[in-house]
């Protein structure tokens, strides 16, 4: 017989051993975060100091905006938790879009001449329009005759005749590019004007197919030139707010009119929704009328060291007076030389990898490898890209070029995995499906399989360049300049970057004066538009979950 | 398959060649964007080397850019030998900056890939030995001096190091192992034996030369070293030891004393080497003589940046040697 012991013990177990295990895991889950939220505090207390601005001051912004703002989401989200979220959203949006809008206004300001970029766009414009006449008009050419003639349209609007391959051969050019006879024109638009009619009319469009949906042609044209006069409005009041014109148009293009645009889509499309944009109403109002009234009272704001001077000024010895513009700009040029390099190889990759390869020993190999080099240091990729281009390919060290190519190899791997992840989400049976129709693999892929993987593909990119933007390892291999006064004029000149940028002020000007003022400042400036192209990723994430 | 099928596959990939060719056309957009802006001088100079001499250029071409605002700088501080090796002798960079002589296999690696080294002295680095004003001591051997830092011997009292010395204990207050200082005193005075001594590390190290000096000014039985530009500007506070080399004549610092080598280990000067190829181009010859005419100096060289500033001769044979290289670089 069995001992009475066991019978006792039986149905009885401890609960301890699990209550313990579970707060274990939940002290892993807050650890990292617990730190590295307390370092951005500090740096971001170190770079804004918000105590020394005035008591009145913070009285003030707490009155007018942030009381309000509470208020009005409060109200929103009795009403309905999703006007509260569109409400929440659409503050989110135009943070991002005044960001990305600066960003974009920076490479107009200093690197592209609004001609060379209208000249630019007209010689891609003129040939696009031929290629699609010739295809859509002419169905008896055959396919070698179309693309040589789309080639030698874009080749003729481009580099004009004999081009580059003449000048190969020493003869000299007899007919001139389109790109090089609109670039070269005498008499030009106003650069401002020249930046609306190419940024307006695509945001006009999008604005009027997004709000007015499928309304009538009346009310699509009002909103489109509604949306243009937002734009043409950025550039002919911007001299009065002190600014040039030709920024103005693109941060009234890209930063302005996107959310209003989102706002008026919500207020027509979806009713219940409304009453959530009273919630980015007030903040804008609210910051407004705080302004004007500490202006007027003569409360001084924080003395912060991320203000415009910080964000448009060049390096200096001295912290107080050091800028980031260079290293921004050229953290820009980096990330969209990256990003052209590495997204379509990485899509390629993946594609293949996903629906061609077959499940042999080789692709297994490839598998494990690309893997692997996902988790190679990125210092490795630097001596590469040194190696390669440097040492062998003989390019100038530290170029927009060089940098682009050496931190796209660092996250293409990184675009591929989660390429493929993304890829690998989209089921089985719509594959089936366009099979079954009778689409051949080459069909099904480019209609069935990237549009429906196309936002995953996107969320991971952005995710890698997050990546990429904050490496400072690879950059200091190929000898991107610590110090640099102005942007690079082009893709072969060297450039600074961010992170560099704070590596050198914290090592090579090590004192007190630098880790106080200009270190947590460029810090604060890193992080603000990493989160900015992490809440992107997110945002596509989350529609692209909610579509599936 | 119809026709219309076959029309729509076609359209697509031809929409694929409108892209890559647009692609590749984006590197052509980018050249033409170069626009002179600023008066008279523009272009780009490219500068690595010495993390010495790193923030007397950068404070150089700060005051350049000034009047220059078309020009440009790429400035990289590569260490000197790294820069030479790695980036002025493959003819990557403009000038290197360096805090010794150029070695001669480096001469010859210069050689190999035509590229002639111009040397220029534009400053000299000196270090200043300090006691309290009241601490009946003038003077120091370089032994001594190696004694009293060494991590090996690491003494306790002044009396330790020598007999004549009161029977104290040691103070000592220093630039942290962050610091240019730090490495130099290292390199001349622990390494200046026959055995190659480290830095004791019970000492207040501090990155501000404004705590040394009031560490030493309060304390009798102090010592610290430093910068001299520093100390030059605060010579009532604390006293300069005078240095003696080995040959039983104590040296003191000064300007003129680190100038012309006598100060010896204590100073050395720094370098600047342009290529000659280079000077041919008018901005790179612009800033080169704005370097040297600035080497005197004493607001950017002695109070931005802490260096000795050069001697009027000493620039005026300097600008020689310069405007010799720029007339054979541009003829």
């Amino acid at each position: 017989m069995a001992t009475n012991n066991e019978i006792e013990g039986f149905g009885r177990v401890s609960r301890t051993a699990g209550t313990l295990f579970r707060y274990l895991l939940l002290a892993a889950t807050l650890f990292g975060l617990v730190f590295v939220t307390i370092l951005l505090v500090y740096v971001a207390n170190d770079a804004i100091r918000p105590l020394t601005a005035d008591p009145g001051w913070h009285l003030t912004f707490f009155l007018t905006l942030v009381i309000p703002t509470l208020a009005a989401g409060a109200y929103a989200n009795r009403r309905d938790i999703a006007a509260l979220r569109t409400g929440v959203f659409t503050i989110g949006f135009v943070v991002v879009a005044l960001m990305f809008s600066g960003g974009a206004a920076m490479i107009f300001v200093d690197i592209v001449e609004p001609l060379t970029w209208l000249a630019f766009l007209l010689a891609l414009a003129v040939p696009t329009a031929v290629t699609m006449a010739v295809v859509s008009y002419d169905h008896r050419v055959s396919f070698v005759a179309q693309f040589v003639v789309t080639v030698a349209a874009f080749y003729l609007s481009l580099f004009g005749v004999p081009g580059p391959l003449g000048s190969l051969a020493g003869v000299s050019t007899m007919v001139p590019s389109l790109f090089g006879f609109v670039a070269g024109l005498p008499f030009a638009p106003a650069p401002w004007l020249m930046m609306a009619m190419t940024f307006g009319p695509p945001v006009a469009y999008v604005g009027s197919r997004y709000v007015a949906g499928d309304r009538d042609r009346r009310t699509h044209v009002l909103v489109g030139a509604g949306v243009l006069a937002v734009v043409l409005a950025g550039g002919a009041l911007a001299p009065f707010a002190g600014v040039d014109p030709v920024p103005g148009v693109v941060v009234a293009a890209v930063g302005i009119a996107p959310p209003l645009v989102y706002a008026a889509g919500t207020a027509v499309n979806r009713p219940t929704e409304r009453v959530g944009l009273l919630v980015p109403a007030t903040v804008v109002v609210g910051s407004l009328v705080g302004a004007v009234a500490v202006d007027v009272v003569g409360f001084a704001g924080p003395q912060s060291w991320v203000d415009w001077a910080f964000l448009t000024s060049s390096h200096s010895s001295t912290a107080a007076e050091a800028g980031f513009y260079p290293a921004i700009g050229g953290s820009i040029l980096l990330m969209l030389t990256v990003a052209v390099l590495a997204f379509p190889v990485g899509i390629g990759a993946a594609v293949y990898l996903e629906e061609y390869a077959p499940n042999n020993r080789f692709t297994r190999i490839i598998d494990v490898n690309i893997s692997n080099l996902a988790g190679v240091p990125s210092v490795v990729y630097g001596l590469l890209g040194l190696g390669l281009f440097v040492t062998y390919l003989n390019q100038p060290p530290g170029t927009v070029l060089l940098g682009g190519a050496t931190l796209g190899l660092l996250i293409l791997p990184i675009v591929i995995i989660s390429a493929r992840e993304a890829i690998r989400a989209v089921p089985e049976e719509t594959r089936a499906a366009s099979y079954g129709m009778g689409a051949t693999k080459w069909q099904t892929v480019k209609n069935v399989v990237l549009p429906r993987s196309f936002s995953g593909i996107l969320t991971g990119t952005i995710l890698a360049l997050g990546r990429a933007i904050g490496e400072t390892a690879p950059l200091i291999m190929i000898g991107a300049p610590n110090v640099k006064y102005s942007l690079p004029a082009g893709l072969s000149e060297a450039a600074s970057a961010m992170p560099l940028q704070v590596y050198a002020w914290s090592s090579l000007y090590a004192g007190d004066d630098f880790y106080q003022k200009a270190v947590p400042a460029g810090v604060v400036v890193l992080v603000a538009i990493l989160l900015a192209m992490n809440s992107i990723a997110i945002v596509l994430r989350n529609k692209y979950q909610s579509t599936e | 398959m119809t026709r219309n099928e076959s029309a729509v596959r076609t359209r697509r990939q031809f929409l694929t060649g409108v892209g890559v060719v647009g692609t590749t056309a984006l590197a052509g957009c980018q050249s033409t964007g170069d626009s002179g802006s600023g008066d008279g001088l523009s272009g780009s100079i490219d500068i690595a080397g010495s993390s010495t001499v790193f923030p007397l250029a950068t404070a150089m071409s700060e005051e350049f850019r000034t009047e220059h605002d078309g020009v440009d700088f790429n400035l990289q501080s590569t260490g000197t030998g790294g820069g030479f090796a790695n980036h002025f002798c493959p003819g990557n960079t403009d000038f290197n900056n360096a805090s010794r002589q150029i070695r001669e296999q480096e001469r010859q690696q210069c050689a190999d890939n035509d590229v002639e080294p111009v040397e220029l002295t534009v400053a000299t680095d000196a270090l200043t030995v300090i006691v309290n004003n009241d601490l009946d001591i003038d003077s120091i051997t370089v032994e001594e001096l190696a004694t009293i830092w060494s991590a090996e011997e690491q003494p306790e009292l002044w009396s330790d190091v020598n007999s004549d010395w009161p029977d104290e204990p040691l103070e000592l207050y220093g630039p942290s192992d962050a610091s240019g200082t730090y490495d130099y005193f290292i390199e001349s005075v622990l390494h200046s034996g026959d055995e190659e001594l480290s830095h004791r590390q019970d000492y207040s190290g501090t990155e501000q030369d404004r705590t040394i000096i009031q560490g030493v000014e309060g304390s009798q039985y102090a010592m610290g070293y430093m910068g001299f530009a520093y100390y030059s500007t605060n010579k009532d506070r604390v006293k300069a030891l005078a240095i003696d080399n080995g040959d039983g004549e104590p040296v003191e610092p000064s300007l003129e004393t680190a100038r012309s080598g006598e100060y010896q280990p204590l100073s050395r000067p720094l370098f600047t080497y342009p290529a000659k190829s280079s000077l041919a181009e008018e901005h790179i010859a612009e800033f080169a003589r704005f370097w040297v005419e600035h080497s005197t100096s004493e607001e950017i060289v002695a109070n931005d940046v802490g260096y000795v500033p050069l001697s009027e001769e000493a620039k005026q044979e300097q600008l020689d040697v310069l405007e010799t290289a720029i007339e054979e670089a541009q003829s």
